[in-house]
């Protein structure tokens, strides 16, 4: 279409009359256009996948697909090429419709000469290239805008350094006695610097989000555990303010299927608001309950008796760098962006995030999180040829670290076993459940084996030469690998498959959840 | 090779030796008067060349290595390590001002024993220097029981 190069023009038009006549016409203006011409979508989707043309022209009516429906398709495989659309409808509200969808211009056949439609082409192109030349500008912004946050926020983290240690340093007397008021005022910038290391963790977490690099490690989760973590965290803060917190957890909740880190997180997060929005001598509460309609969730909430969100700021609190605009003196509240990074967590792993309040008597903050559904991860592997696999074990591996072991490399060693275990079982027949969470150092796995006692001996002497081989693992810590049958159902058992299955599932969870009370893993 | 000494004083033979690697010199002395006061030694240097120099020199039972060094980085710091038998064994732990994401595995899978943020908490930090001179000594290590 420019000047120097002859550019070649897809038309896709199934009127071989029309198209002889649109070909005419460019080459009448003497453009020096090639044009290839196909008659339906399929010809020339296949066209778009072999080759890139400088422009499409589009009838919008063709054999094999109809108005809107065609472009779609055409902007879809090639969403860099210019689309003009050729029609034999003057249909002003289906030109707006493309227009609005990426299509560079909509031509009535008959109302264009040879000239005008060479202008027309060439400009669409033009204008299609100055859209992407835009989208990459855009991209590229908001990639300096990621790397200069990342690289703020690590060049502030040394000067904080300083100030932590020179600060911790005098606080705890190593430089000599400090008076009563001194060691106040030192705590105050302590304080002060904490608050800011919270900042900088927010920002570049949020960086995170904003690029996608935001992960997050299912693991199976005790949600009443993980609420009792969070409230003894948080217990000090709140009594500091003489605020009651309390817990209201329904014990009989099922695992939960969650990154521990990034949930505590969230709970952290909320916990840490109500309780910078709730009045001396108020209360927050946390909550998790099951709820009917959503049999795959857990709900959890966290609710404060602060003063509530006026109901025009209710839809903006979740956003980016939100401030309550009521926030009196003294109530430092952060960048802002806690509340927009939990919601984030809460999305990453399928769940929602709302809020409700009443202004003047609280609000309350309410999350969902997917439960652990072991039957869903348990039927392709132990239903075979539509049957309940004859018998099951359940293999479970323990790894217990020397005494001496730190938490660190602990936790990187009991990773790569887990990689090895993974290997050392049939992805078809046998099932290493994720891994689960908890607060001691020793790790268990659990294998579903479709195998019988007899045999699994083979998988646990192959799981003990290649697990307990791994160097970090010998140094650091032991391996115990043993069995269980896992019952079958009785032979005439009336139930469905899928209830079988259920069956088995609640029975692994069972021992599981048992472990996890146990405080093991 | 630069070392800064803040202690004078002979050491008495049953402390342990410390080398602290860091580029940033007010860090290395904080952190060098937090390691006094709990009973260490320390041995300071600024950069990832000089740290292998010293270490050889004063056999240290452990390192704490900052990743953002001058001629050489902490990685390379680590690696190095490996090379020589006699201080392959000493454990490493890693105080840096990154991202833990990314660089905590790999400070792990490179030999660092444990890895740690800027401002690392000292009682945690403490912790984990007096753990790894234990099993250091467990292994038959160059401390002294």
């Amino acid at each position: 279409m420019t000047e120097n190069e002859p550019a070649h023009v897809l038309l896709i038009e199934d009127n071989s009359g029309d198209a002889d006549l649109v070909r005419r016409r460019l080459v009448e203006s003497n453009s020096g256009v090639q044009v290839n011409c196909v008659p339906r979508l399929s010809d020339a989707l296949a066209c778009l996948d072999v080759d890139t043309p400088a422009l499409v022209l589009l009838d919008l009516n063709l054999p094999d697909s109809h108005g809107a429906e065609t472009f779609r398709r055409i902007r879809q495989k090639a969403p860099d090429v210019p689309v003009v659309i050729l029609s034999g409808q003057d249909d002003p509200a289906l030109a707006m419709k493309a227009v609005h969808q990426g299509v560079q211009d909509y031509l009535v056949k008959g109302d264009v000469t040879g000239k005008q439609l060479e202008r027309a082409l060439c400009y669409a192109v033009e204008r299609q290239g100055l859209l992407r030349s835009l989208e990459i500008a855009r991209q590229q912004q908001l990639e300096f805008k990621n790397q200069f946050l990342s690289h703020v926020s690590h060049e502030l983290r040394t000067p904080l350094t300083c100030i932590h240690q020179y600060v911790t340093l005098l606080l705890d007397g190593l430089a000599g006695p400090i008076s009563p008021d001194q060691t106040d005022h030192l705590k105050t910038v302590f304080k002060s610097v904490n608050q800011l290391h919270a900042m900088i963790r927010d920002l570049l977490e949020a960086t995170r989000v904003d690029s996608g690099k935001l992960r997050i490690e299912r693991r199976c989760v005790d949600i009443g555990e993980l609420i009792q973590q969070a409230v003894a965290m948080m217990r000090p803060a709140a009594a500091e303010k003489r605020i009651g917190l309390e817990v209201g957890v329904d014990r009989s909740i099922p695992l939960v299927h969650a990154d521990p880190d990034r949930a505590l997180e969230v709970l952290i997060n909320l916990i840490d608001n109500g309780i910078k929005f709730t009045p001396p001598e108020g209360s927050v509460v946390v909550k998790a309950a099951m709820v009917e309609t959503d049999p795959a969730s857990v709900y959890l909430s966290v609710s404060d008796s602060g003063r509530g969100i006026p109901q025009a700021s209710l839809p903006r609190v979740f956003e980016r760098l939100y401030q309550d605009p009521g926030r009196v003196d003294g109530n430092r509240t952060g960048l802002g962006l806690g509340l927009y990074i939990a919601k984030e967590i809460v999305t990453l792993h399928g769940g929602r995030m709302w809020v409700a309040s009443d202004e003047g008597s609280g609000s309350t903050f309410s999350f969902t999180l997917p439960l652990y559904s072991l039957a869903k991860l348990l039927f392709p592997v132990i239903v075979h040829q539509g049957h309940l696999r004859e018998a099951l074990v359940l293999v479970r591996v323990e790894l217990t670290p020397l005494c001496n072991s730190l938490r660190g490399s602990w936790k990187e060693t009991c990773a790569r076993c887990l990689d090895l275990l993974r290997r050392c079982v049939y992805v078809d027949k046998d099932l290493v459940l994720p891994p689960m969470a908890g607060s001691g150092p020793v790790e268990t796995f659990f294998v579903v084996a479709s195998t019988d006692m007899e045999r699994v001996g083979i998988m646990m002497d192959r799981i003990r030469g290649q697990v307990g081989a791994l160097a970090p693992l010998q140094s650091s810590g032991t391996l115990r690998v043993t069995a269980e049958p896992i019952p079958a159902p009785p032979d005439a058992d009336p139930r469905t498959l899928e209830q079988q299955v259920w069956g088995v599932a609640d029975y692994v969870t069972g021992i599981i959840q048992q472990d996890l009370c146990n405080g093991h893993s | 090779m630069r070392t800064e000494n803040y202690n004078p004083a002979p050491p008495p033979r049953n402390r342990a030796k410390i080398m602290v690697v860091d580029d940033d010199p007010d860090l290395r002395r904080a952190l060098s008067l937090r390691l006094r006061a709990n009973d260490f030694d320390t041995v300071n240097v600024c950069d990832g060349y000089s740290a292998i120099a010293m270490a050889q020199k004063e056999k240290p039972q452990l390192i704490i290595l900052d990743l953002g060094l001058p001629a050489g980085d902490g990685f390379a710091v680590l690696k190095n390590l490996q090379q020589y038998p006699a201080l392959a064994l000493i454990p490493v732990i890693v105080l840096t001002a990154r991202d833990p994401e990314g660089n905590e595995k790999r400070t792990l899978e490179s030999g660092a024993v444990a890895f740690f943020q800027k401002p690392a908490d000292n009682e945690e930090l403490l912790g984990v220097i007096r753990a790894c001179l234990q099993t250091a000594s467990g292994w038959g290590g160059g401390f002294p029981a």
